[in-house]
Parts: C-alpha cells; structure tokens; sequence
C-alpha cells in the first residue's frame, strides 16, 4: 500500500508556493525599487537593494506557509496527509512491531526524566499495548553526579514499575558526537531487536496512544522512513516560557501545516518526538562527515535536518503529523538560555550549507535547510541592512541640505514608500491574525476570546522588543560559527529559575550602552527620520530589563491565574504531563557530591558495579596503570576536590577501581584519608541516593 | 587501665575508637533496621580485630576491624545466595543488589549479618535478577558517501588551488556583476 502523494498535486503546490514567494518578493522589490523614484542613488543604497530581496524573501515565506496552514485549517486538514489515508479505517486492526523509546540525556535533571518515563509507561500501559514497547535511557552524562544518580534512578523506576527488561539504562563511555552520536550508539547495539524507535528529548513526553496510532502509521505505510509529530510546549512557569508556549499553541500549528502542506512526504524532522523505521536509518542515516579542513569542525551538530534529508535520499517519506495531540516538549524558561541553545542551533543549522547543493537531496529538504540557514543568516542580513539604510539616508539628508537642485528633489513622487511599509507589516502581521482566528474555536468559557486577543497583543509586544536582541546574538552567533569557535552539546536548563539583574545587565548591558550611543547618533544626523530605528534602539536599551522581567516565575503564574497565555493543555492537564511541573526551588541540589557514595555505600556501588560494563578489568590481577593507581591514591589522601572531573570519570568508569576505593575508604586509618571522607563514610546510611531511590517504601519487584 | 589497653593492644584507645566508628559507619552504610544488632556486631567484629591484632601489632585496628567486617559480609553472602566461586568484586555486586532488591535489611532487621536465613528471605534474595541491558544485537552503522556538489568542487579549489588566477577571476567576475547592477539600476531610476 503506498501513500505517496500523487506528483502532481507536490508539483502544483511547490509552484504555488514559490510562485506566491517569488511573486511576493518581486513586488516589494519593485516598490522598493520606485520609492527611490527622483532621489539621489549612494552607495549603501545599493547594499539596501541588494539585502532586501533576502529578507523580504523570508517575510514572503512565512507569511505564505501561515496562509496555507490556513486553509489546510480552513478546510479541515490534508486529504493526502499519511495520517488521513484509507489505513486509518482498519488502524485498530494494524499489528504493532517492537519498537523502542530512545531518551538520550546528557546531565538532565534525572528525577525530572524519570517521572517522564514514569507517565509514559502508564499512558502506554492503559493502551494495553505496552508489550510492543521498551525503553532505553541513553546517558552521555559527564557530570559524575548525574551519572550515578541516573544509575540509582534507573533501579528505582525498575522496582517502582516492575519494569526489568523493559526499562533499560545505557551510559556511554566514550561520549561522541553528542545527540546523533548517542542515538547512532543505540542503533549499532540494540537497533537490530526493533523495528521503530520513538526519539525523545529528555523533556520531552508522549502519550501511550499518540505512540501506539504512529507506530501503527509506520507499520501500515512501510515507505514511511520518519514520522514527525508537532510537540506542544508545555509546563511553562516563567513569562519567558510562558510566551513561547503561547505562541507555539497559537501560531505554531499553523506554520507547521503549512509547511506539511507544501512538502507533503519530504517533511521535517526536528530530531525528538518522532518514530523512526530503525533498518533505514541504519543503513542510510550515519551521519557523513562535512567536507572542511578542519577535523574538528566535520562532525554535524545539527543532525536532525540532515537525517531526514538522508532517509528521503535512500527512498523514504518523511511527514510530519502536525494534528497529532499527545506530544510534548518543554521550551527554555528565560532569554539566557534561549541564546544558549540558538547558539548551538546556529552552528548547527549553518553547517547545512554543505548539503544544500548535495546531490540528490530532495527539493523538500534544499527548502528545509534553506529556511534554517536563513534563519541565523538573517540576523546580519539584517543587522547591515539598517546600517546601510541609516547611511543611505544621512548621505541623502546630506546630499538635499548642500545641492541647489529643484525644491522637489528628494521627496518621493509616488506613495510606494507607505504602500511597501504596508504591506511589509500585513505579511509579518496577518500569521498572527490566522493563528489567533485558527485558535478560536478552543475557547470555551466567556471572557476567553478576550483573554486570547490581549495575550496575542502582549506576546507581539513582547516580540518586538525581543527580536532586536536576538539580531545582535545571532549575528554573533553567526560569526562565531564562522570562524570556527567549537560549539558543544550543552546541557539545556528547563528549571524555571529567575534570573537575577546582575547577570542579565552583565549578559545583555553591551545592548543597552549600543542602543543608547545608536538612539543618540540617529536623532543627531537623522532627526525625525530616525523614527523607524526607535523600536529597535528602545528594544536594545531595554534588553537588560526584558530579560530579567520575562524571566520572572510570579509574573507568569499571575498572568496565568487570570487567564492569560493559558494553552489548552492547561486547562486540563494531560495524564502524561502530572507532576512533571517543577517547581524550581526545590530542585536544587545538595551541596555535597553523590558519587562519592558510589565508592562509599554498598548499595550504590553494587548498582553502579553492575552498570560499568564488566570489562577485563574486574579479572585483572595486575596493577592497574600507573596514572590510574595515581588517580586513586590522590582521591583518598587529598578528597574528591582534588581531582578534574575527567579524573573522576575515568574511575568511576573502571569496576576494579571502584572495588578497591570502596575496600580502601573503609578500611585505611583516619590518617591516611582527607578529612572529607569521615564526613561521607558516617553519612553514608543516609544519604540523598538511598533515600530518594533505592530504600523507598514501594515494594520491590523481582524478575 | 590505659596503659593496660597500650600494653595489650599496642596502640592508644583512639585507634580502637576510630575502629569501632568506622566498622559501626560501615554497617550503618546497609542501612539495617536493627540498631542493637548493629552495636552487638560492631563489639563482636572489634573482639575479633583485636585478636588479630596480637598477633600482628603492625595493623592498624580500622584496617583489622573493616576487613573482618568486610570478611563476615562475604561470608554471610556466600552462604545465603549461592554465591561461591566468584570473584570478591561480583561477589559483593551481586550480593548487595540481591539485598537491595528483596529489602531483606527492611523487612527482617533481625536477620542482619545473621546466619542461616529463614528459608523464605533466602529464597526471596536468591530470587532477584538484576536485567541491565538487553542482549546486544550489533549492527554496522557507517556513513554512506554523499557527493556535495558543486560547493565542495568550489571550496576544494579555494582551500586546494588558492592563486592569483582564483582571485583574478573572482575579483573580476564581482565587478562585472557590480557594474551590471549599477548599470541597470542607473537605467531604472
């Protein structure tokens, strides 16, 4: 049974969509063009000329998938969309194939992704089905902490859900190539037990029948290489996340149904909340290694762009099923972090320049990773855009004050001016109008439509004086990844934590001093004709502020008490997503280490003994290496400060040292320890891992 | 009496001090729910730590004391779980896990460290299997080659054959595009 979109109806909405693009943006150019009709022409006009195309280009873009995401909703979804095929009719009758839940983490709060799987072992459970499914939890953690407490957490959901051979904990000992790199791991080790693996995000969730409805989707469409789902932003506290996740409930959805619309079966994939076909994408997928001089740099940051463009290019259909309700994701609770991950993104994203002119990659997947260099390119496009344009117009200021020209010269013949300044606002504008009309039909209670309307003005507002801040960082970003500064897979903070003014007037002041000196000068050589610059100049001197406000957790529950930005999945809350919401204080941390309880408690490191993998090392009866024998001696007589965390690492990641420690610790004399082992040796009984996971109340399970 | 303990010791009562904490920490680290149990062994294993030591006063009483600890806590496991033949280091994983699992400490504190176990809580440790990891099923999973196109045939050149002949050319194929533009434009307005 094939899917497949019929190749006209690809065609025809292709050509209608770079037809209306290109159209579009001729159109600006044209009156762009005529308002400068009767004006002197100096040199960074022409640079205004040649950048506009670009970002009008993308205005074009934008607003057209908006419009067609529109009428997809207008007309109640694609026809030829996978998941509304004839298979759908006999969908309960669809056998489902193993498949496993692939969750890579790297130093993720661990309590956090254990009640996730937690949630998404009952979702699965009550779709009597949870046979099909296992899970694997993928650790690259570095942080030795994080590692052991992922260990002690792994046991505990084991005992909690009787889930032994079905819960699976995986940590890699040498962490390469960060997300790909780890997926690629699993798929080499265990990919040949599974048909499909659903990929998630540590934060993200999916509900057991949203997995069980697209695994049935591959199984029934075997030409489906990827199926992508839209995650819905979710458990946001502070303003920041608040606003995200606002606008990803009201404008998203129909960006990604237009985008659906116009690539059909060369869809997205966003690297989470997806079921991939395993065979393929072993087989296909590996990432290749980018083309530049550099080693360092060849490895592919951005991976997920790039799998999807590979799977179409061996055969496969990617979609994206944008109505599928039951996924979700969680956003960056404040600007800092925000940046953090565009940074990353950016490099990322800019990488892809290499397979825009591959052969071979479909025509989809060239637009796909057009959309995503654009997306950091435009920042400087931008940026040189309004200096240009600033420059052209104190030349032409200039110019006009010192000729002896006609009275007339200079002012514009025609009302081109307006007119492109019009339509330029209608394009960036009217998505929001269809999100908000597309969103109207989930408001339930009196007073929601208004509610909606002011939360859609405020979140503009607010995008317009966040946009500005992002030009500069990403025009940074840009540069950065340009020339070469190595971008790593960081870990993504998703605790709503206030951030305090300090690091917010030390991160973003360099804007406000910019802002101000640029606010200054405009006023000086453009007088009144500035005006157009003063939100972006206000945008930046406010940039300390908006970062600090916005990342407020009291300003967005307040906000969300009285009913603005509330998504529908707050107004009843998923099964899925109960008690997934942190709470932030709480969620500190202990000050003192846990890993030294590995080499401490019996318990933790009989867990953690069973987890490092039984190398020769536990029948070795030589010496170990001389650093090694280092190592050990340096963490007993001079404590675990003494040591890098690679140091730590490398011990905990050999099963014979960690015996010897834990024999050693106990056994040497209070003279031959540092001090902070005594604390540590009479705290072991109680310490934060055996409390928190392995000797808890719930009965425990054996297999 | 002090100078008794040194006689008959050979080190000062701190040491012992230091050795009935530490073996009382160590037993305490199983977290057992009998507490006199626990002060009962510590005064057993010092007992025995103290024999040793008159036998060989060059040993430090922690390091004495802990490995008669350590020696009655293999002991214990190897006669309860079946256990025998293993190395030290998957003896105590195995052991460990299989107390940690069955709660044995938890739901029977009298039964710490004591020999034989009632039949049941045997059966109950011998019970538990700890699954860590599916059997490994590799597979091969390598880049295929991708043909980049023309951008790499460009970049090849440049990082490749940098010359004056790339750069003449460039320079003058920007010119020309400069100059049409401008030309144009001119025209235009």
């Amino acid at each position: 049974m094939s899917v497949s979109p019929p190749d006209i109806t690809v065609a025809m909405r292709r050509t209608l969509f770079m037809g209306g693009s290109i159209l579009l943006t001729a159109t600006g150019f044209a009156l762009l063009l005529h308002s400068y009709s009767g004006q002197p022409i100096f040199w960074p006009d022409y640079i205004v000329l040649a950048l506009f195309p670009l970002l009008f280009g993308q205005i074009a873009l934008g607003f057209l998938l908006a419009l067609f995401g529109f009428y997809d909703w207008l007309r109640g979804g694609d026809p030829f969309h996978l998941l509304r095929q004839p298979w759908r009719g006999k969908e309960d009758v669809v056998l489902l194939a193993a498949t496993a839940i692939v969750i890579p983490v790297f130093n993720e709060e661990v309590e956090r992704v254990g009640r996730g799987i937690e949630n998404m072992w009952h979702s699965l459970k009550k779709t009597g089905q949870l046979g099909h499914f296992d899970f694997y939890l993928c650790s690259d953690s570095n942080d030795p902490d994080h590692w052991i407490e992922e260990e002690c957490a792994w046991l505990h959901l084991c005992q909690k859900l009787n889930a032994f051979g079905k819960i699976f904990y995986r940590k890699r000992r040498h962490a390469i190539n960060g997300k790909s790199g780890n997926v690629a791991d699993f798929c080499r080790r265990w990919g040949k037990r599974y048909r499909y693996m659903v990929i998630l995000d540590a934060d993200s969730v999916m509900s057991g029948p949203t997995m069980v409805r697209l695994v049935r989707a591959m199984e029934a469409n075997p030409e489906v290489g990827i199926l992508q789902t839209q995650p819905s932003m979710v458990l946001g506290q502070s303003f920041f996340r608040r606003i995200l996740q606002f606008s990803n409930s009201i404008y998203g959805k129909i960006f990604s149904q237009g985008c659906s619309f116009v690539q059909m079966s060369s869809g997205s994939y966003w690297g989470h909340n997806a079921v991939i076909r395993i065979a393929p994408f072993i087989e296909h997928c590996d990432l290749p290694m980018l083309p530049v001089p550099d080693p360092r740099r060849r490895h592919v940051l951005s991976h997920d762009t790039v799998e999807a463009a590979l799977m179409q290019k061996a055969g496969y259909e990617v979609w994206v099923a944008y109505d599928e309700r039951g996924t979700y994701e969680e956003g960056p609770p404040n600007m800092s972090d925000m940046l953090k991950r565009d940074r990353r993104w950016c490099a990322g994203n800019l990488q892809h320049f290499w397979f825009l002119f591959a052969r071979g990659i479909e025509m989809g997947n060239r637009l796909q990773i057009w959309i995503g260099l654009m997306a950091y390119l435009c920042s400087p496009i931008w940026l040189t855009f309004l200096i240009a344009g600033s420059i052209g117009a104190y030349d032409r200021a200039r110019f006009l004050a010192f000729s002896a020209g006609p009275e007339d010269l200079g002012v514009a013949q025609s009302s081109e001016a307006p007119f492109l300044f019009i339509i330029t606002v209608a394009l960036l504008f009217l998505p929001r109008l269809l999100g908000i009309i597309s969103s109207l039909p989930q408001t339930k209670r009196p007073g929601d439509c208004l509610r909606l309307f002011v939360s859609s003005l405020a979140e503009t507002a607010a995008s317009i004086l966040i946009a500005p801040v992002l030009m500069l960082f990403h025009t940074c970003f840009v540069f950065q990844a340009l020339f070469g500064w190595q971008i790593k897979w960081t870990t993504q903070n998703r605790t709503d934590l206030d951030l305090t003014l300090s690091h917010c007037l030390k991160l973003y002041g360099w804007q406000s001093g910019l802002g101000m000196t640029g606010q200054i000068l405009a006023w000086s050589y453009l007088g009144f004709n500035s005006f157009w610059l003063t939100p972006i100049f206000v945008a930046w001197i406010l940039a300390p502020l908006t970062a600090w406000i916005t990342s407020w957790r009291g300003l967005g529950q307040t906000l969300r008490a009285c009913g603005f930005f509330v998504i529908p999945e707050e107004s009843q809350l998923p099964a899925e997503l109960d008690g997934l919401a942190g709470d932030g204080e709480d969620e500190a941390r202990p000050g003192a280490p846990l890993w030294p309880q590995a080499l401490l408690s019996p318990y933790v490191q009989a867990v953690h003994l069973s987890m490092v993998r039984q190398r020769s090392s536990l029948r070795r009866t030589a010496k170990p290496a001389s650093s090694l024998a280092h190592l050990r001696e340096r963490l007993i007589r001079h404590g675990a400060a003494s040591l890098e965390r690679k140091d730590i690492l490398r011990l905990l990641g050999d099963a014979e040292t960690v015996f010897w420690l834990h024999r050693e610790l106990w056994s040497r004399p209070d003279t031959g320890l540092h001090s902070s082992w005594q604390f540590l040796q009479s705290s072991s009984g109680t310490n934060l891992l055996l409390r928190q996971y392995l000797l808890t109340e719930e009965k425990s399970a054996h297999i | 009496m002090n100078s008794f303990l040194v006689q008959t010791t050979g080190h000062d009562p701190a040491a012992w001090n230091q050795a009935h904490d530490r073996v009382r920490d160590f037993l305490n680290a199983f977290v057992p729910g009998d507490h006199a149990q626990v002060s009962r062994l510590t005064l057993q294993l010092l007992d025995q730590a103290r024999e040793q030591h008159r036998r060989d006063p060059s040993v430090p009483p922690v390091s004495l004391a802990v490995a008669q600890a350590q020696k009655l806590v293999a002991e214990w496991l190897v006669s309860n779980l079946n256990l025998e033949d293993q190395p030290p280091s998957r003896l105590f994983a195995s052991g460990y896990v299989a107390v940690l699992l069955s709660q044995a400490f938890r739901t029977a504190p009298e039964t710490f460290l004591v020999s034989p176990l009632p039949a049941n809580l045997k059966e109950s440790m011998r019970e538990t299997l700890l699954i860590t990891g599916p059997d490994l099923k590799i597979s091969s999973m390598t880049p295929r080659h991708i043909d980049y196109g023309p951008m790499l045939d460009l970049a090849q050149r440049t990082w490749h054959c940098w010359n004056a002949r790339e750069i003449t050319v460039a320079l003058l194929f920007w010119s020309c595009v400069y100059f049409v533009f401008y030309w144009w434009l001119s025209g235009t307005l």
